[in-house]
């Protein structure tokens, strides 16, 4: 879901820059303000990096893995998720060319904003309502997935000089609603087994 | 404990990770959900800036290699300040 260069309008490009550096300014302060810890936000960002690399070949020509913006929000908080979504997107981009320069701040605000708050915000709706963590984090996992491809269809298809969204808001939500059936899995399954050695429960959370 | 479990648990994920991201790619000749989208509607990338691995590949190296290395080389700097503050953390403990 890593949009490149040329995919977005400069107007677009620039908008979601700004957007996403107003998050990543609230989010910072919010998580250091509550005692957040640098730890949290380098291992999580690590983790997230090294399971992006997975891509598994879906035979028919499309490939899945996993984006965990959702995943790193329940595990260390919606801030510190924002953050070390971040982190893992610079060094993408930086060092490997994944997702464009320009790109930078709409590929945040799909992944490190959108995934992250709207997949949190439905796994707690969901843990109040049922107590079931791995179905609320198998919501919040495949909800935080689809918003994000919603989001990212809808960028890509304002930029397109033949305004598109009537393609490319349905094909990344067809896409990304099957795929993000993968991420609930796994984000639930991680975030059960943690459930079960404590991680909840000793305050892991900062 | 925690942090050796984690550590070792990412550097695992990276060596592995060329049998999904390399061969199996190679052998399903995957696209995106996105780059298919855009082909429909004709946007066109422009690379602006390739990186300094472009695609998870070093200069010089096999495809597999090259995912490793490149991949060690992300986990290495986004653990900095984990790594760093250790070492800072086991010297004032020794001193």
């Amino acid at each position: 879901m890593h949009i490149p260069d040329g995919f977005l309008d400069p107007l677009t490009a620039s908008l979601l820059y700004l957007i996403s550096l107003f998050f990543l300014y609230l989010s910072a302060r919010r998580y250091f303000r509550e005692g957040g810890d640098v730890y949290y936000l380098s291992v999580a960002a690590a983790s997230i990096f090294a399971a992006q690399m997975l891509n598994w070949p879906i035979p028919g020509g499309t490939s899945a893995h996993l984006v965990g913006g959702a995943l790193a929000a329940i595990l260390i908080g919606p801030f510190g998720g924002c953050l070390a979504m971040f982190m893992n997107l610079l060094v993408q981009c930086l060092l490997m060319g994944d997702g464009g320069i320009t790109a930078l701040g709409a590929n945040a605000f799909n992944m490190a904003i959108v995934d992250v708050f709207v997949g949190y915000a439905a796994y707690k709706a969901l843990m109040r309502l049922t107590h079931n963590r791995f179905l609320s984090a198998f919501v919040g996992g495949w909800l935080g997935i689809l918003t994000a491809a919603l989001a990212c269809g809808v960028e890509i298809g304002i930029s397109s000089q033949l305004f598109s969204l009537n393609v490319t808001v349905p094909v990344m939500a067809v896409w990304h609603g099957l795929l993000g059936l993968v991420e609930g899995l796994i984000t639930a399954s991680i975030v059960v087994h943690l459930d079960r050695r404590g991680w909840f429960s000793r305050g892991h959370l900062p | 404990m925690v942090l050796t479990r984690a550590l070792t648990l990412i550097v695992a994920l990276v060596l592995i990770s060329p049998i999904f991201g390399v061969i199996g790619a190679e052998a399903v000749g995957y696209t995106e959900p996105l780059e298919v989208t855009a082909e429909m509607i004709g946007l066109k990338e422009k690379v602006l800036w390739p990186g300094l691995f472009p695609d998870y590949t070093v200069s010089g190296l096999p495809d597999v290699l090259g995912y490793v290395v490149s991949g060690l080389v992300g986990v290495a700097i986004l653990l900095m300040p984990v790594l760093l503050r250790d070492r800072l953390g086991a010297d004032k403990g020794s001193g």
